[in-house]
């Protein structure tokens, strides 16, 4: 357990109140990308995947009553805390932060470069309302907000479905939501940026994944590596119909991956990349 | 020389080519029954394993676990079954896991270690550990290990396996978090465990169907399962508590059930690294006892 005191973790526990209602806190646990292990072990990698910096832990304790920890992260950008909290977006919004989710005693939220959990061991109707009260009043006393990742602008509005769009960095969280392949086909790593987001329209669902990356060359070698492995058969054309018969469309310009899984329409999937090369313009 | 790696396609292929339940799963394959040699993983069930508050009862747990031994072995007499798995001049380690929301609870590492001892090990070479098992003079010396843990989802290697249990024999466990812990099994070829495992017992009392969250747990996603995974084999107990985990998953969830991330470090086990056997068309599954709700 890393137990020291930086500026930075002194700015994060500064946020979090002391005590829940007769809830009483017991003393912080700090950790940082390193030590997070000795936390929640090999969960902690999920943080790690989006450039974690700090943790820190603070657990409500009264007799006779569940426990509520809350865990709040400073990712070190607001990039990433919004990309570590839409790893997992079961729930319904709380209205909390810059975007929130609420299930079966778990609150989750994001604002400005941090992303926080607060959670009872217990739900009840009481920790309930104390999670929700803590996550209003953590949320409240973080100053600033923080933009979204750039990359969210290349989606196209039509047909985007809210709330099921994830920012990650990795292949693992990628397959995490969507399962491409058992090794890096698409050459990520933490350097690249990634959003997939669900379409879904005239009861037709797809995905669309946009990855930028250090720069155009990156870019071409991860669209050859992806072509070669997922389409073999595509005869060296952008388009391939896989074994559900559905399509999938891939597009390099520039530093920029696109790629259209499962569009019920070649021609469909082709419109959503040429929408978002045109919104490509729109941030160079 | 070129790997071809595995992508959503080929499993788009197999299910397409057969459509099985689990087809489409990356932890396990579906097919005929291979020629070579069946495994046997017995699943032991009892109404009664849990009491009111949801605590293990302790006479029923050794009935479970004594149960399961003498079918896996094959042997009436439990203590001349142990005798089988244990000898007496071993130095045992009965290697659990302390995850405090669902550690192994005490009432099965207390039936482990109550037949260590009628196989003959005294009580001063044998331990329960996990998180001190490289710092724990009985591991660091012993002849024969036990692994005993619960089953449960996870949020980077997919399953908490039997075969995930032993990263706490390596000085530095992130090491094997790449592809989100893929390569689980090489572990087991490493000094401290290689060759020394007699049993496994996959716990599968409460076992966790879903996590949420930093801290993983929700008790809503548990359940009374109440039963016991024992093999030999390491992989097919994971496999077939990974059955479990799936079918409930897709009682709860009316979806597919698949685990996220997949826990291919369990087929991988087998078909890269040769630790055991995943599919489960050669694994003879003996079930016993209480069969409501057993899903599988």
């Amino acid at each position: 357990m890393g137990q020291s005191i930086a500026p930075e973790a002194r700015l994060l526990a500064s946020y979090v109140p002391v005590a829940a209602g007769p809830w009483l806190s017991e003393a912080d646990q700090v950790f940082d990308a390193a030590s997070i292990f000795d936390y929640i072990d090999g969960a902690g990698e999920v943080y790690r995947s989006y450039n974690m910096k700090l943790l820190v832990a603070r657990r409500f304790h009264k007799d006779g009553k569940p426990d509520i920890v809350v865990d709040a992260f400073e990712m070190g950008s607001s990039a990433d805390a919004f990309g570590v909290f839409t790893h997992d977006l079961e729930g319904e919004d709380a209205g909390i932060g810059q975007g929130s989710a609420y299930k079966a005693g778990l609150l989750s939220f994001w604002k400005d470069r941090y992303f926080l959990s607060v959670y009872t061991e217990e739900e009840t109707a009481e920790t309930k309302a104390l999670v929700l009260d803590l996550g209003r009043t953590i949320g409240g006393a973080i100053p600033a907000e923080g933009a979204k990742p750039g990359l969210l602008k290349l989606l196209p509005p039509e047909g985007l479905k809210a709330g099921r769009v994830r920012y990650f960095h990795n292949y693992s969280v990628l397959n995490y939501h969507f399962f491409v392949a058992a090794s890096d086909i698409l050459m990520l790593g933490q350097t690249a940026k990634a959003v997939l987001a669900d379409y879904a329209e005239s009861g037709d669902r797809s995905r669309l994944l946009i990855v930028e990356y250090a720069g155009p060359g990156e870019a071409a070698r991860a669209g050859a590596s992806f072509a070669r492995a997922y389409m073999p058969d595509a005869g060296g054309k952008a388009a391939v119909r896989t074994e559900n018969g559905k399509w999938t469309v891939v597009r390099i310009r520039g530093r920029y991956a696109a790629i259209v899984f499962d569009d019920a329409s070649a021609g469909k999937a082709a419109s959503r990349l040429d929408a978002v090369e045109a919104l490509m313009g729109g941030i160079r | 020389m070129s790997i071809r790696t595995i992508t959503r396609r080929d499993f788009l292929k197999v299910a397409s080519a057969a459509p099985l339940a689990g087809a489409l799963r990356p932890g396990l394959k579906a097919g005929p029954a291979a020629a070579e040699g069946n495994v046997r993983v017995v699943l032991v069930r009892d109404e009664n394993a849990l009491d009111a508050s949801g605590a293990p009862n302790p006479e029923a747990i050794q009935r479970m676990l004594d149960d399961g031994v003498r079918a896996l072995l094959g042997e009436r007499d439990i203590v001349k079954a142990w005798k089988s798995l244990i000898k007496a001049g071993d130095t045992v380690g009965i290697k659990t896991n302390a995850w405090g929301k669902l550690p192994t609870p005490g009432e099965v590492e207390q039936a482990i270690k109550r037949r260590v001892m009628d196989a003959g090990v005294p009580e001063d070479k044998l331990s329960v550990d996990d998180r001190g098992v490289l710092r724990n003079p009985i591991f660091q010396n012993a002849t024969a290990l036990i692994n005993a843990r619960p089953a449960r989802t996870h949020q980077w290697s997919g399953m908490g396996s039997c075969i995930k249990n032993y990263i706490q024999f390596v000085p530095r466990p992130s090491a094997y978090h790449d592809d989100t812990c893929a390569d689980l099994a090489t572990i087991w070829n490493l000094p401290p465990v290689k060759g020394k495992t007699r049993l496994n017992v996959l716990v599968m009392l409460t076992p966790l169907f879903h996590m949420i969250g930093t801290q993983q747990y929700n008790k809503d996603f548990t359940w009374g399962y109440k039963g016991l995974i024992v093999s030999r084999d390491p992989v097919a107990a994971d496999a077939t508590g990974l059955r479990v985990l799936e079918a409930k998953r897709r009682d709860y969830f009316k979806d597919d059930g698949l685990l996220k991330p997949t826990p291919h470090h369990i087929q991988l086990a087998d078909t890269r690294h040769h630790l055991g056997v995943s599919d489960p068309a050669r694994i003879e599954l003996v079930k016993l006892g209480w069969s409501e709700g057993i899903l599988i």
